[in-house]
Formats: C-alpha cells, structure tokens, sequence
C-alpha cells in the first residue's frame, strides 16, 4: 500500500503532540472507509517516510496504536488494522461523539429549535454528499504482493 | 551519546562559546537552534576536532575523543569539502580507501536515490547536488552519529524535499543525528530533541513531543519566547 | 603507515600534471637552447672559413658539449629558476590550497581516521618528490642534450666532454648539482631545514591567523638568526679564532638539527590540536 490513499494529505498542527495526531490520522482513516478491518498498513519506517516525520515519532504512534488495539502485529508480518468490529464500532462511536459535541458547541450559540436543526443538518449532509462521495476510494483486498 | 560540558570558545575577541552544555543521543533527531552567529556551526566543527576549544570536554559515548571516533561519528558540512578537480566517483574511493566503515554499496544506493552522475566532477556542481552528495559522504559510512551542518540552507525545494525524506527513512533510524538549521519549519516535524543557544550556552534543552504535550507549544513557540527574555 | 601513503600518493597525483609540465618545459627549453647555440656556433665557423679562408680551428675553441653548456646560461637557467619558484609557492599552496577557495579539503583531511602526523609527512614528503624528481629529470636532460649537440655538430670538430664538466660549466647547476656529496647535503639539507620552518611557520598561521603570522615570522628569523649567527659570531672568518674551524661547523650542525627536529615538531603539534578550519 504505498500509493496515495490519504497519506500525504495529513497537515499537523505544531503544538499537538505529532504522534496523537498520527493515531487520529488512521482513525479518521478507519472511519472514512479508506482503511478497511485487516488491512495492511505501512510499516513503521515507511510510515515516516510518506508523512515526513521523525521515524521514533512513528514508532510512537505505533505503539500507541497497538496499545488501543486499532492495530495488531502478528510476529515478522506488517502490522494490520484490527478486525475486532467492538473496537471499529467503538473508534465510529468516538469520532462521531467528537464532531458531533463540537457542532453543538458551535450551534448552542444559535437559538434554534431542535427539528429544524435535523432538518436542515440532514439536508446540508445530504447536499455535501452528493458532491463530494465519502466511499469513493476504499481500497480493495489490502493483500501484500 | 555525544556530551559538551562546559565548552568554552573565543574567536576574535568574543566568547562565542560560554559554558556550553547539552546531549545528542543515538536514535534521536537534535537539533541546535539559534540566530545567525550563534555559533552553530562552531559547534559542530568543534565536536569533529576541526576547531580547537579553549575549556570544557567533549566526549563520545563518554569517552574523550580521538581518532577512532571519525569511524563513528560523520560529518555532513554545508559547503564542498573535497578537491574540486575530483569526480564524484573518485571522492567515494577516497572515503574507501581511509574508512574502514565506509559502506560503498550504500554509497552507490545513496547515489542513485539522490540521482547524482558518478563521472561528474566536483567542481561543476550546483549548490543542491553538492549538498546532496555531502550527504551520501556522510551517510554512506555506518556511523554511529552523523552531525549535519545547515542540510537544507541555500538549496531548491525538490532537493530539499529529498533530503528531508532521508531524515525519516531508515538511514537515520538508529544513528544520533545533530543537525543546525535555520529552517524550523522544515525540521519541526522532524525532530526529537531541540537545543535553543542563546549567549554561547544552552538556553533551553526539551524533547519536542513532551512540549507539545505538555505545553502545547510549538518548537518556533518556544524559540520566540527564549529569545523575548 | 598505509594511510601516509595513501595521502602521499594523492599529494603527488594532485601535482602531477604541473610537474610534467615543468619537466616538458625544462626539456624543451634546454634542448632547443643547445641545438640553437650549436647551430650558432657551427654558422660562426663557416661565416669565418668564408671570410678569410682559414679554418675554424685557427680561430676558435674545440666545440665541446661543455662549452655549449657554458654558452647557454641563460636559457638553461630559465626553466630552472622558474621551476625553483614554482616549487616555492608550492610549499605555501600545498597546505593553503586546502583551506581555501570553493571546497574545504581540510574538512576531509582532518578527520580522517588516521593520525595527522600523516596528512604533514605526506606534505612533506611530496615537495622533496618533486624536488628530486625535477633534479633526477635535469641530469637525465644533460646527456639528452649531449646527444642532440652531437647530432647536430659535424664530427670531426667535436672534442668529447664529460657530463660532470659540462653541468658544472652551468653557474645555476653548480648549486643545486654539486660536485661533492658534502656539499649537495649541505645545500639541500639547509634547504629542507628552511621547508621544516616553513611549514612550521604556516601552521602556526593556520591556528592563530593574524598573531599567527607575526608567530611565523618570527619564528622564522629566530631560526635564520639562529643558523647564521653563530658561525659569524663564533670567529669562522678568522684563521685565528678562538675554536676550531671543524668545531664551529659541529655545533653548527647540531643547531640546525635542533631546529629542523623543533620545526617538525612544532608542525606536528599544532596541527594536532591548534589548527582550525
């Protein structure tokens, strides 16, 4: 998997530890389909390379990654996202939770009654959808050559 | 690890160096940080034996230095240092002949990755590919630490992509890397360790992940606020 | 040992194309300056023969190699000298040239991983290369130059001459290609003593720069003073000094071993741990 695929589309921001910021990075990843249940990742190394960050900070996020369980590493093989579905339901839950707490943070300041806010949220999801496919480049089988 | 304790340099009348401290470790990016005449390059060519220090030690892995330690440690400056008549062939058999870590299958890799023509000579080189070529000099020997003067100063963008993409490949994995720069920007996402100079000594020494984290600055945050004090 | 002469090798490959230059420049002046004096002296004989009818022996000298030697001083002289300077600056440029200009060499040649002492031996050894290359080509020159004389010469007007007697016809030769081993150690020993402090004296400018230029000259004429004082002072002039002749020329000799074993290491001390980039 070294063709694009939303790795070098990533912009860190410089006061967020870059190694959380990588761990987002796959989960947004996950949930945006780009990264299917077992597919194989970049190695470490590789990883570094194609985000042009320090190697131990990918090392880092690694770590991190295997600790939440997002990825599992069975002995010499490349290290794959996991297949436990409690685990990608649980990331879908998180980031779901994070978007939708900071649109009503955002919103709150309007006041506006909650049907009508479903109302339009749906119409507005609808309408960016249309123009921009969320599925459109979910990769295939994900097996290495 | 290299170690300065105490390193003290004048040149023409002022202390460039004054009581200057700090660490590289092996399989850690540092960096040294700090405005033009800070003494950076001082720095590094201070720690290859090039420059005389007037007090203070300079140790290797905690031993004091000494011949051995051109075996371990590489040196990557920011200008050509190999006689201009030479091609660029001819100085890799240089470095063979002298080097016993001198790794010419790596050389030759480094080479072709970097795109540069073997048969050219040094002499008719652009600033870019001469800066590239430094970098297979010093990449190529199996080192244990590699110190990198001013790596992205004064170079195109493409080649500057380049080298940057040799920062986070496996060619630096386990090494110690010291580099200089004043290209924050390029480096942020790059390195472990910074080290801010300020008044010849080490004005702030922290691990850049940790200060994001804790603090949530950013490495040209903090150099903004060590150099408004 | 192997790393002295890796550098040594690269020194004199580095130098190399100058120095055949100088050897093609000394063959091609000293031979053309022969074969034009034959060919003068050959066109004298017979203007003379024309003109009153006597032969040429009536009037002139045996044409002999020596003579034509003695008669070419100084073209023959022209590329020695300039060789000689050449060579000087060289002295200065061989350690200068990798300070300076586009590329730092020094950067290289200080780091490697082999003692320092080699990179100054190296220097060393190279220069005296070139100066005993250039001499050994200057005598192999001489019967070259013989054998062109006497291809030019009609036989029968040659007198035969040895080649000693013909370089030493040269006023030039009689300095750097003397007769008596004494003297060509005493010339060229003195030379290599006046190396020793030269390079001493540039290193001393390479580790303290503006102070180290009044270090090295005065180093230098300290030295001078040193190697030319004392036979003076000490009554060489006067058949009736207080010491012998034979007892000045020894402590003599010690001085200038003195300063050559100082110089060398002066040399080496400062470029193991002054010298700066």
């Amino acid at each position: 998997m070294r063709t694009g695929g939303g790795w070098e589309e990533v912009e860190f921001n410089s006061r967020e530890p870059v190694y959380l910021q990588v761990v987002r990075h796959f989960k947004e990843m996950i949930v945006a389909g780009k990264l299917g249940a077992g597919q194989v990742i970049p190695s470490r190394r590789e990883l570094g390379t194609l985000l042009k960050i320090n190697p131990n900070t990918a090392q880092r996020s690694y770590k991190e990654m295997e600790e939440r369980k997002l990825i599992v590493t069975e002995g010499n093989s490349p290290s794959r996202i996991t297949r436990d579905d409690s685990v990608l339901q649980a990331i879908r839950a998180e980031l779901l939770g994070e978007a939708v707490d900071a649109f009503v943070a955002a919103v709150r300041k309007v006041d506006v009654p909650v049907d009508e806010l479903l109302d339009l949220v749906k119409s507005k999801y609808i309408e960016a959808l249309s123009v921009n496919p969320a599925h459109a480049d979910k990769e295939g089988s994900g097996e290495r050559l | 690890m290299i170690e300065l304790k105490e390193v003290r340099k004048r040149y023409r009348g002022r202390n460039v160096l004054n009581g200057l401290s700090f660490t590289a470790e092996k399989g850690s990016i540092t960096c040294l940080i700090g405005m033009n005449g800070a003494g950076k390059s001082t720095i590094m060519k201070a720690i290859m034996g090039l420059v005389p220090i007037k007090e203070g030690q300079i140790l290797i892995d905690g031993k004091p230095r000494g011949k051995w330690m051109y075996e371990k440690v590489s040196f990557v400056p920011d200008h050509l240092t190999m006689p201009l008549g030479m091609k660029m062939s001819e100085g890799l058999t240089f470095m063979a002949d002298f080097y016993e870590s001198w790794n010419a299958e790596r050389a030759a890799e480094l080479m072709r990755f970097f795109r540069l023509e073997p048969k050219e000579k040094i002499g008719n080189l652009s600033k870019g590919t001469a800066a590239k070529y430094n970098l297979v000099l010093g990449l190529a020997l199996n080192s244990e630490y590699v110190l990198m003067d001013e790596p992205f100063s004064g170079i195109d963008l493409f080649s500057r992509e380049m080298i940057a993409d040799v920062f986070s490949s496996e060619l630096i994995e386990e090494r110690g890397v010291l580099l200089t720069t004043h290209e924050i920007d390029e480096v942020e996402y790059l390195i472990d360790k910074a080290v801010i100079l300020q008044d010849g000594k080490a004005g702030l020494e922290f691990d850049c992940e940790t200060m994001r984290s804790e603090q949530g600055k950013s490495i040209v945050d903090v150099m903004r606020e060590v150099y408004s004090r | 040992m192997r790393n002295y002469l890796k550098l040594l090798h690269m020194e004199i490959h580095r130098f190399r194309s100058i120095l055949f230059v100088l050897m093609g420049l000394t063959a091609l002046v000293q031979i053309c300056a022969i074969a034009f004096s034959t060919i003068g002296e050959i066109n004298e004989r017979n203007a003379y023969f024309q003109q009153t009818g006597k032969p040429a022996e009536t009037f002139f000298a045996a044409m002999s190699f020596t003579r034509m030697v003695q008669n070419t001083q100084f073209w023959f002289a022209v590329p020695v000298g300039l060789s000689i300077a050449v060579l000087v600056i060289y002295a200065f440029l061989i350690w200068y040239r990798d300070w300076f200009g586009r590329s730092t060499f020094a950067f290289r040649l200080l780091a490697l991983p082999s003692e320092r002492r080699n990179v100054y031996f190296a220097k060393l050894t190279a220069i005296l290369t070139f100066i005993f290359a250039m001499l050994g080509f200057q005598l192999l020159l001489m019967p070259i130059c013989r054998a062109v004389f006497t291809m030019i010469a009609p036989a029968d007007q040659i007198q035969p001459s040895f080649i000693a007697d013909a370089i030493f016809a040269n006023q030039a030769f009689k300095i750097l290609l003397p007769r008596s081993f004494g003297e060509f150690f005493a010339n060229y020993g003195l030379g290599i003593i006046a190396l020793l402090i030269l390079f001493a004296s540039i290193l001393l400018e390479r580790s303290y720069r503006w102070l180290g230029i009044a270090l090295g000259l005065a180093y230098a004429g300290l030295c001078a003073a040193l190697m030319f004082f004392p036979p003076l002072a000490l009554g060489a002039e006067y058949s009736v000094g207080y010491l012998y002749t034979e007892e000045i020329y020894a402590i003599q000799i010690a001085i200038d071993l003195l300063i050559a074993i100082v110089s060398v290491w002066l040399g080496l001390y400062l470029l193991k741990k002054k010298v700066s980039v």
